[in-house]
């Protein structure tokens, strides 16, 4: 397994820092891609941060209140190593679904 | 066009310093295929976006930068055509460079240095400077990533003369491929299908020739040259590569519960395409349907339904059927599950086939 940090993104134009309100996620969770984290405040609005990746949450920075700095760490993912840093989504292997049926009269000459 | 088919070299089976039979994913049979060429070439280099000490967003390059330290495995700017660049400096001065492009997306800005410089210099230096650069682009989709980050730009490669493009269908095929690839003396764009790295299958270290298909069927012949039979059948043939030939492989299998015995020949080289195996193929089946990902218009399909036209036109039971991607841009995310032709709509080619009367 590797860990994967993930630091405060700037969440406007030249912002430096977040103010923590509320953790929607808690190490542990699994969460999945776009899977809101957390709600975070800066001097231009309240925003939820969705998850940039797919991962078991180890650690999170900072509780309600606290002030976190553009770059810091936020969040620290737990994920396998053959999955580390992908962007995207590891295919399940399904089982072959089908709707249509092939018929034909096949003349073998 | 014999004169650009690629050399057999029969004595390439026993180049792998493996043997027996190994249960590996893409990823892992590609970090190993690299393994063996940075251990046995000292000219070759690997280096692209994070393909250092990462090891790679798919993890190809895991492990190989701490083995064989920075100066062989390292790591470059967010720049496609500086690493593009880089390659034929390198190629220039002797190197084997194996730069990868992370998602096939990103190689249009550096579509000047593969069409422009890497797929020409031996041409215009009369071969003093050859190119022997293998080019590792994560391609297709299937990963539900976002734009640019699929995309199937095989008809794109393969129309530039220079190229030779390749793309492996499973684990075994990646391995093989790959080393056989980076020890060309001409440049090679390798399409890793990105859907296919984590399925696991077995890879025969000892022949390129042998293969475990994903449906279990009985290995197919051929060498790392050309197509390869992949599931030997009688009524039709399905031509397909990269990730779709696993589909493929599922499509024949529910066919043959309708009594239909189809054939599935992976292409593996898009460039050159193996003409002889496609005759060989559709003289016995007379029916073929091409399946792609890429959209319709222009696509590598109607330069396979033509090879197959010309050299079987009078067996053909049908017109050859194209299953592929639709005329619109890759689409992301979700949306790639109504764009990559699933199982239906290759069952729907098949059966527009089979219906199909002269006259």
């Amino acid at each position: 397994m590797a860990e994967i940090s993930f630091p405060l993104p700037d969440l406007g134009e030249g912002l430096i820092e977040a103010t923590v309100l509320e953790w929607l996620v808690a190490p542990g969770d699994q969460v999945e891609r776009n899977q809101p984290l957390v709600e975070v405040e800066t001097t231009k609005s309240a925003v939820e941060l969705p998850s940039p990746q797919a991962g078991k949450v180890v650690r999170i920075h900072g509780g309600p209140g606290d002030k976190i700095n553009v770059g810091e760490p936020l969040i620290v993912f737990e994920v396998p190593d053959n999955t580390a840093g992908i962007v995207g989504t590891v295919p399940k292997e399904e089982a072959p679904k089908r709707r249509v049926r092939l018929s034909a009269v096949l003349d073998e000459d | 066009m014999s004169d650009v088919l690629l050399e057999s070299e029969p004595s390439m089976d026993n180049r792998s310093p493996r043997h027996g039979v190994e249960q590996l994913s893409m990823q892992q049979a590609l970090n190993l295929a690299l393994d063996e060429v940075l251990a046995e070439n000292s000219k070759a280099l690997i280096f692209g976006e994070d393909c250092g000490r990462l090891g790679g967003v798919f993890r190809v390059t895991d492990g190989l930068r701490a083995k064989y330290g920075n100066g062989r495995v390292f790591d470059t700017p967010l720049a496609e055509s500086g690493i593009l660049g880089m390659a034929v400096g390198l190629a220039m001065a002797g190197f084997h460079p194996i730069p990868e492009v992370q998602f096939d997306g990103f190689a249009y800005p550096a579509i000047n240095q593969i069409v422009c410089q890497i797929a020409r210099m031996n041409y215009r230096s009369r071969g003093i400077l050859p190119m022997p650069i293998t080019l590792r682009v994560p391609s297709f989709g299937g990963i539900r990533a976002p734009e640019h980050h699929g995309e199937s730009l095989e008809a794109l490669f393969a129309h530039v003369p220079g190229l030779k493009v390749a793309s492996p269908s499973n684990p075994h095929e990646a391995y093989h491929l790959l080393k056989y690839a980076a020890t060309r003396p001409d440049p090679v764009i390798f399409m890793e299908p990105k859907s296919r790295y984590w399925q696991k299958g077995e890879v025969h270290f000892d022949s390129a020739d042998a293969t475990s298909p994903p449906d279990g069927s009985s290995p197919g012949g051929g060498s790392p040259t050309g197509a390869k039979v992949m599931r030997e059948g009688r009524h039709l043939t399905l031509v397909a590569w990269g990730a779709m030939v696993a589909r493929c492989l599922q499509v024949a299998g529910l066919a043959a519960e309708d009594g239909i015995d189809i054939e599935v020949l992976d292409l593996r080289w898009l460039k050159p395409i193996d003409e002889a195996a496609l005759e060989a193929s559709v003289r016995k089946t007379r029916r073929a349907v091409v399946v792609h990902e890429a959209p319709l218009t222009s696509g590598l399909g109607a330069e396979v339904a033509q090879l197959i036209t010309r050299s079987c036109f009078d067996t053909l039971k049908a017109p050859v059927e194209r299953v592929t991607g639709f005329d619109v841009p890759y689409p992301s995310g979700d949306l790639e599950d109504e764009y990559i032709p699933n199982i239906d709509r290759i069952l729907f080619g098949i059966q527009r086939v089979l219906e199909y009367r002269r006259g």
